[in-house]
Parts: structure tokens; sequence; C-alpha cells
């Protein structure tokens, strides 16, 4: 009984606190925003979830098609072609993972914040190290949202800034960053050495101590883009 | 009937312990870290997933209507090959295989360019909502990336100069005005490395195939 009230304390108490210190820094008007922003995250993975659902029942519905076999098999070849190259599909190969997270270190006084924490810049430099190291399929993960998938890159994909969250493919993530790249071989030490785009990453994780980490695999799996791959704005020119 | 009483406060114990601790693991949960965000930067993320959201539920709905019409056809016995056709060829363009007409805007810009700030460009397009981007006619896939060759900048293996001419299909005035807002990238570009640019709005743009094979070499479909 001691135990679970010293519990029950400890709980309330944490959670008196936490209440606390969100009172403090939220005014009224950023909680409606924080709220929205929560909202608008929630109807985007159930639409994210909805879209994944109904690609793979038109996957079946492509396969189940009645028409001449041969015709068929060539353009489900070539839709699987068109799929890989459009980042649509699962992948699978080796290559190699980068984590990079905040620092750990305590600000000094004077010194801004926004050095100690990973910014929109370091997870463009590190995705176009690996671009340039040859990478043929890259993900990245570190979602604010529990179970949110990871966010495949593809011809649409911005890695864009919005204060300390960073959107990819339109998803707020959150640090620890964790990128996966699939490539041929040697894309670790042609990461490792690629000239201009990790330099400027390691003179911050040097400077400000961010937590960075990388190393190849021997297998990397990659999952497909799940999103809008529907141009509303233009159509493909018919070919010859 | 103590042992009763015993029991019954350790059941309500155990509630309120579970109640207090999902409260504090909540607590802890991504609101914090969005609460982190002032109202300015909270206004641009919800402005993003907005757009965003509405481009999902957009997709959506043809997604949906695409399996309605297979199932239609499938009911009626007919064959669904057109539109599997027409799939390959959505697949191909989004993948950059298959050139892009449509409405877009046309920039040409000046500059002593370093690898990143073309970088930072096409990211800002993307952002904006851009469906195809081409600079220089060098067709924008997921993999290409500004880097510095031998003595200028390429883009997949082909050198781009001072002067870039930068297409992009998507909502013209969107475009525009995300890539000529105050504090936005060309003003920063302007700043940093004394650019010059004109951004003009246009009902056809076309923004071509790229040449490269972008056929994976080591990544493979997983069954």
């Amino acid at each position: 009984m001691a135990a679970a009230l010293a519990v029950i304390g400890f709980a309330g108490a944490a959670q008196w606190n936490s209440s606390l210190g969100r009172e403090e820094f939220i005014t009224s008007a950023q909680r409606v925003l924080v709220s929205r922003a929560e909202q608008l995250q929630r109807d985007q993975e159930l639409m994210l979830g909805e879209i994944a659902e109904a690609e793979t029942q038109l996957q079946s519905l492509q396969e189940r098609d009645t028409g001449s076999r041969t015709e068929i098999q060539l353009l489900s070849e070539r839709l699987l072609a068109a799929r890989v190259a459009a980042g649509a599909e699962e992948v699978r190969g080796p290559g190699m993972i980068v984590e990079i997270a905040d620092s750990l270190r305590p600000v000094p006084v004077g010194e801004s914040q926004s050095n100690y924490i990973v910014l929109v810049d370091d997870l463009r430099d590190i995705v176009t190290a690996l671009w340039g190291s040859g990478a043929e399929a890259i993900s990245i993960t570190g979602s604010l949202t529990e179970g949110a998938p990871s966010a495949r890159l593809v011809s649409t994909t911005s890695i864009y800034g919005a204060g300390v969250a960073i959107l990819v493919n339109g998803v707020a993530l959150s640090p620890p960053y964790r990128i996966e790249a699939i490539g041929p071989e040697g894309i670790h030490d042609r990461f490792v050495t690629h000239p201009a785009y990790l330099a400027r990453v390691i003179e911050r994780v040097e400077a400000y101590q961010l937590q960075f980490a990388h190393e190849a695999r021997d297998e990397v799996t990659i999952q497909g883009f799940v999103g809008n791959t529907r141009m509303q704005w233009g159509a493909a020119v018919e070919q010859p | 009937m103590t042992r009763r009483i015993a029991q019954l406060s350790l059941t309500v114990v155990a509630l309120v312990v579970g109640v207090l601790l999902i409260g504090q693991l909540r607590s802890q949960a991504p609101a914090i870290e969005l609460s982190g965000l002032s109202a300015q930067e909270l206004s641009d993320l919800i402005e993003t997933l907005s757009t965003g959201n509405a481009q999902l539920t957009d997709a959506l709905t043809e997604v949906q209507q695409q399996v309605a019409e297979y199932d239609r056809l499938a009911v009626a016995g007919d064959s669904t090959v057109t539109l599997t056709r027409e799939d390959v060829v959505r697949f191909s363009a989004f993948a950059g295989l298959q050139a892009v007409e449509g409405q877009g805007i046309v920039m040409e810009i000046e500059a002593q360019f370093q690898p990143t700030s073309v970088n930072d460009l096409i990211h800002e397009l993307r952002s904006a909502g851009a469906e195809a981007i081409a600079i220089d006619d060098i067709r924008i896939t997921a993999t290409s990336v500004p880097v510095l060759g031998t003595g200028s900048i390429e883009i997949d293996g082909v050198s781009i100069g001072n002067a870039l001419r930068v297409t992009a299909v998507g909502s013209p005035d969107g475009l525009k005005a995300a890539l000529e807002r105050p504090g936005g990238i060309l003003s920063l570009l302007a700043q940093s490395i004394a650019a010059t640019f004109s951004v003009e709005t246009r009902d056809h743009v076309l923004v071509p195939a790229t040449e490269r094979d972008l056929t994976p070499q080591v990544a493979q479909p997983v069954e």
C-alpha cells in the first residue's frame, strides 16, 4: 500500500509539474494553434493510411485482369518498373544508416539554442551527400507522432523547416532522425568522404556536439512512398 | 470484512495510479514538441499541413475512384488494361521518366551559385507544391542533386552555369508567391549571393523527361 501511494505521489507530482510547465509557456492562442496542428497531423496520418490501403487494393485488382495474359504480364512489369523508379515500392538491398540528434550539451549563456539542435540544413546536407554517394532509395524516420511511417524520399519531397519541427513529405518529424539508404557497394565510404555537403554537418557536429553516427549495413529495407502521386497542375506528355 | 475493504482500496489505488500514469505519459507526448514552437512557426506548420492534407484528400478521392472503376470493369467482365496503362504513365511522370506539361512558372536567376543554394531552391519549389521541376532542361528527379564537379556545379553529371532557367509545373500563383515572399528563398539568395531574378507565371510550361536510367542496381522490390 505504501509503495502504491508513493507511485501515486510521484505520478501526481509529475503530472502537476508538467501541467504547470505548459501553463507557464503556452498562451491560449498558441494552445489553439497546437491543437489545430495536432488535429491536422491526425488527419494526415488517417489519410495516408487510407491511401496506402486503397493503393494495395488497386494493385490486387490490377493483377486480376481478365484480358490477354501476355499483355497483362508485360504491363505488370512496366508498372512495377515505373513504381520502383517513382519510389512507390518497398525495396531492399545493401546500404547504410545515419542517425543524428540534438546536442546533449547545455547551451552556454549568450549562445543561440538553435546551434545545438538538428536543423533542416543538416538533414538536407546528409540526404544530398547520400544521393551524391550513389543512394538509390532513402527514407527518414523521426516522427512527432507515435507509430508514423518513415518518409520515403521521392521526386516531390521537400525537407522543410518550421521552427524546431522539420517536415519531410509534409509530415512533421522530430529528433532523433534516422536516415536509411540503399546503395551500391562503397556507399558508406563515399558518404564519409563526400566533400561539400557532409563537411558542413561535421563542422556543426564538432562545434556543438550534435549526436551523429553512421554505419554500413548488409541489408536495409525501405518502405514505399505513401502520398500523392497524381498531378493537379500538369499531365504527362503523350509519348509516340 | 476488513479484507474486502483492503481489496477495494487496492483496486481504487491501482485505478488512480493507472489514470495518473496515462495522464503523465500523454502529457509527455508530441504536444510538448509542438508547444515549443512560436505562434508564427505554428501558423507556418498549420499552413503547410493544411496544403498537404488538401492534396492528400484529392489523392485519396482519385485512388478510391480508380478502385471503383476497376471494380466496375471487373463486374462487367471488361479488361482493365487501359486503366493500368494510365497508372504506368502516372508513375513514370511522377518519377521523371516522362515529360510533363501544364501550368507553372519559369524563373530566370543569375548568381555565383553554391551547390547548397541550388539545392535550397529545389526544396523551396517542392515545398510550394511543384509537381515537376527542370533546371536548364535537366529534369530534377528524387536522386538529382547539385554537386561540385570539376570547376562547376553539376546536376546528374551535367554542368550548370551562373545563369539558370528554372521551370516548374504547379500552381503558378502559389509557386511565385512562395519564391518571392519576404524572407523567402529569393530574398535570401539576393542577400547571400547577390542573385538577380525574374519569375513569370505561365499557362503552359514543359518539363522534359530525365535522360538518366532510373532503374536501381541494388535496391530490389520486396515481394
